[in-house]
């Protein structure tokens, strides 16, 4: 079992802010929030037996409609519901996610450990929010949150009207202290424009727009407008210094750099110290400078106001040392200007040679892959390569749920019988023609459950087989009919094609996949 | 209390102290803020808009005064969302509130009414009709996007970018944001890309003020600068730790080997 991490626990938080629930109690994983609410309802109970009765009634009801409601896995949450407390994360089925809504939003729940996703979109407000820590997972590594991400949760707290104040708490963690997160509204970070270049957005540049419009979009999109605009700023900014630069010439006299200027006679005192030095005395032509220093510095010393010219001397300095760092920056964005045209280009040629375009025009690959949205080379490459037509529906399900998935760390699923190595085949030959792998994503992973629910197997058979949780199956098959309905657009005039895929969607779209009240 | 102890259940379980709870105030007709009164005015006049503000100060009645405009003078609108769950939602308060036929669904995997005169759809699919499909959008007059800060997401922004820049020239853009610094320098790429101005507004103020905390280790509320005092505290500690007396020997030890 995974240890809940360092005191307080749960229990002792909410213990100091009892007076301010409900909370929302956002944690960073799925496994924390079910083992935080577990915990906490081995020693709170916050419901009177009125309320009880009311939750129990709920939770019939939606059980009515859905008789594997909580199934095997989820049996810990009906139980901790009854206390008033609960857990909302994204591996749950979407009926189960509902039901938490509702009782929350009847106030029947204290507190709600909840994922970051609770709080995008649907407002839920609460008197305050917690934060277990203030690191996530952001699919790459374990990072800070930023400003943003932060304030778009604790924002959650304060309900108007009815709360002077929204409570916001950060745990401090007994093992990891230092990584306690400060944060400061005036601190969030700003939006930055993040282009990037896909195949179906080439392909539809090609095809719907002019040359004009497309030099627009690769010139002018957010990112090169923001480049632009430094860049801009930059340079206004190298101007103005050159100026006071070149300005600050005046406070010099003729003599600047004569043997009788103080300036050089600091700089060549200096030198003497270092030249004096142990490791520097006996070096070649050493003794000699030093001769020559101590010559000049015998000469008399201009009478003058030094401090005049040292200051000057000073900034100048600055001056350079800020210049030389803008530059830099300066070359930095200039070398990005051209990225977008770059990718763009480089894209072209892919899909040149790959045949989904001449020139300008759209081959019937490209002309496929216009409409898909998903993976669009990989998945036009299925079709066009026979992987799709004329197989049974049980094959091409698992295939296409396989596309752009990726598997989690520890996930697994029971293989089924279906042969798909022929698709790692194909995905290796369109990586050795150069395609880049983000645009080749599939798993073989997922295909036993989706072939099974297409055989008409219930939810509860598919959990059975998989360590897979419902709410990842649910979005597995919803992202396979959003696939299925890609190709029957894409294959227009070819009437099998989409009656295939049509039928296939059909058969999908049922029962606990299927969405609800919509 | 040992750390045993507290995995067993206790018999009787912790309860929370009640006062007489208060009822929350009805969300009826409240009075709207300037910043809405002024985003409003902004959009009725024609203007494309772009509002920031806190989550829970009331960006969606923005939106919702402009579609009860845009529907009762018979055109149509789109109102895009990031998150798929969001749409199903928002599908379900529109129809609440303007019934089913008026209010259609896209989510890629789902597709309600298509030709409805309010839109809620994922923004990927509103920019893939901005490509494929702009005569559906003749006589949509707006397009809403909420969080449009998504702009900054790393594998989705792209679909806002694109919206943006291929959205056919009529159609008013409204975007609904969080506080970011930078809303005008957004405000003003809008502008340049659409070729037309672009109303500002900010709100900096929460409708309910936040308080952050700190809780410490022993369960005590902490303010920021005490936190701070507490966790520089904790540190030292846990470094001085080497030198307690029955540690101090092996401390010492390490050290000596260290220096071979």
């Amino acid at each position: 079992m995974v240890k809940t991490g360092g005191k307080p626990s749960a229990s002792e938080v909410v213990y100091s802010i009892q007076d301010n629930l409900p909370a929302l109690y956002f944690a960073f994983g799925r496994g924390k929030t079910e083992l935080l609410a577990e915990e906490l309802s081995r020693e709170w109970d916050f419901l009177l037996p009125g309320e009880k009765n009311k939750v129990e009634q709920a939770i019939r009801d939606a059980e009515a409609q859905n008789s594997g409601l909580f199934g095997n896995r989820r049996h810990n949450l009906r139980q901790i519901l009854i206390q008033g407390i609960a857990y909302h994360h994204a591996g749950m089925s979407p009926a189960l996610k509902d039901l938490v809504e509702r009782l929350y939003e009847s106030r029947l729940i204290y507190v709600l450990f909840c994922t970051e996703t609770f709080a995008v979109g649907v407002n839920f407000p609460a008197a305050s929010t917690v934060f277990d820590s203030c690191r996530k997972w952001d699919g790459r590594e374990f990072r800070g949150l930023l400003n943003r991400e932060f304030f778009q949760m604790a924002g959650r707290a304060g309900r108007r009207g009815f709360d002077p104040v929204g409570r916001v708490y950060v745990r401090i963690d007994d093992r990891f202290p230092e990584q306690t997160g400060f944060y400061s509204e005036d601190e969030v970070e700003p939006v930055r424009g993040r282009l990037t270049i896909s195949p179906n957005t080439v392909l539809s540049l090609l095809y719907w727009k002019t040359d004009e419009e497309i030099n627009r979009f690769l010139e002018q999109n957010l990112a090169a407008y923001q480049n632009n605009k430094e860049s801009r700023r930059i340079k206004t900014e190298l101007a103005a210094m050159e100026e006071k630069f070149t300005g600050l010439g005046g406070c010099f006299c003729e003599d600047i750099f004569q043997p009788s200027c103080f300036l050089l006679r600091t700089k060549l005192k200096k030198e003497l110290h270092t030249l004096s030095n142990r490791r520097r005395r006996g070096r070649p032509g050493a003794r000699d400078r030093r001769d020559e220093i101590r010559a000049i510095l015998k000469i008399t010393q201009k009478k003058c106001q030094h401090h005049l010219c040292v200051d000057a001397r000073k900034k100048q300095d600055i001056f350079t040392e800020k210049k030389t760092r803008l530059s830099r920056r300066l070359k930095m964005l200039d070398r990005h200007s051209r990225d977008f045209e770059l990718e763009f280009n480089n894209m072209w040629d892919l899909l040149e040679e790959l045949d989904y375009v001449g020139g300008r025009e759209l081959q019937p690959r490209g002309l496929f892959a216009l409409y898909l949205h998903v993976q669009e080379l990989l998945v036009t490459e299925l079709v066009f390569n026979g992987y799709i037509r004329d197989k049974t529906p049980q094959e091409v399900v698992a295939i296409l749920s396989g596309v752009d998935y990726i598997p989690g760390r520890d996930e697994q699923v029971e293989p089924g019988l279906i042969n798909l190595e022929p698709v790692d085949e194909l995905r290796k030959q369109l990586l050795k023609k150069g395609v880049p792998e983000n645009f080749c994503v599939w798993s073989h992973l997922p295909g036993s459950l989706s072939s099974a629910w297409y055989d008409g197997a219930s939810f509860e058979e598919l959990l059975a087989r998989c360590s897979l949780q419902e709410g990842d199956i649910f979005s597995m098959l919803r992202r396979t009919i959003d696939l299925l309905r890609q190709i029957e657009r894409a294959a227009g005039e070819d009437v099998e094609l989409r009656q295939q895929m049509e039928h296939i969607r059909f058969r999908l779209d049922r029962d606990e996949v299927a969405i609800m009240g919509v | 209390m040992t750390k045993n102890s507290e995995k067993v259940p206790r018999k009787h379980k912790r309860r929370v102290f009640r006062r007489d709870r208060i009822e929350p105030v009805p969300a009826g007709p409240l009075e709207l803020d300037p910043f809405q009164v002024k985003a409003i005015d902004s959009l009725l006049a024609g203007f494309d808009v772009l509002v920031a503000a806190p989550t829970g100060t009331g960006k969606t009645l923005i939106a919702e005064k402009l579609l009860e405009q845009v529907m009762s003078s018979g055109k149509s609108a789109v109102y895009t969302s990031p998150i798929k769950a969001l749409s199903n939602q928002k599908y379900r308060d529109f129809v609440a509130e303007y019934g089913k036929e008026k209010v259609g669904l896209i989510t890629g995997d789902l597709s309600i009414n298509e030709g409805a005169s309010l839109l809620v759809m994922t923004t990927e699919i509103f920019r893939n009709w901005c490509f494929a499909n702009p005569e559906m959008l003749e006589h949509t007059t707006h397009v809403i996007f909420d969080e449009v800060h998504f702009l900054d997401d790393p594998e989705r922004g792209t679909a806002w970018e694109e919206s943006i820049i291929f959205a056919p020239s009529h159609m008013r853009i409204v975007g609904l944001s969080a506080t970011v610094p930078n809303v005008l320098e957004i405000a003003n790429w809008i502008a340049d890309i659409r070729e037309r101005p672009v109303k500002v507004i900010v709100e900096k103020n929460r409708a309910v003020p936040l308080e952050l905390n700190w809780v410490s280790v022993e369960g005590e509320l902490l303010f920021e600068d005490e936190a701070r005092e507490y966790i520089k505290e904790r540190n030292e500690r846990r470094k001085g730790r080497w030198m307690e007396p029955e540690l101090a020997g092996v401390a010492g030890d390490f050290e000596k080997r260290g220096r071979k």
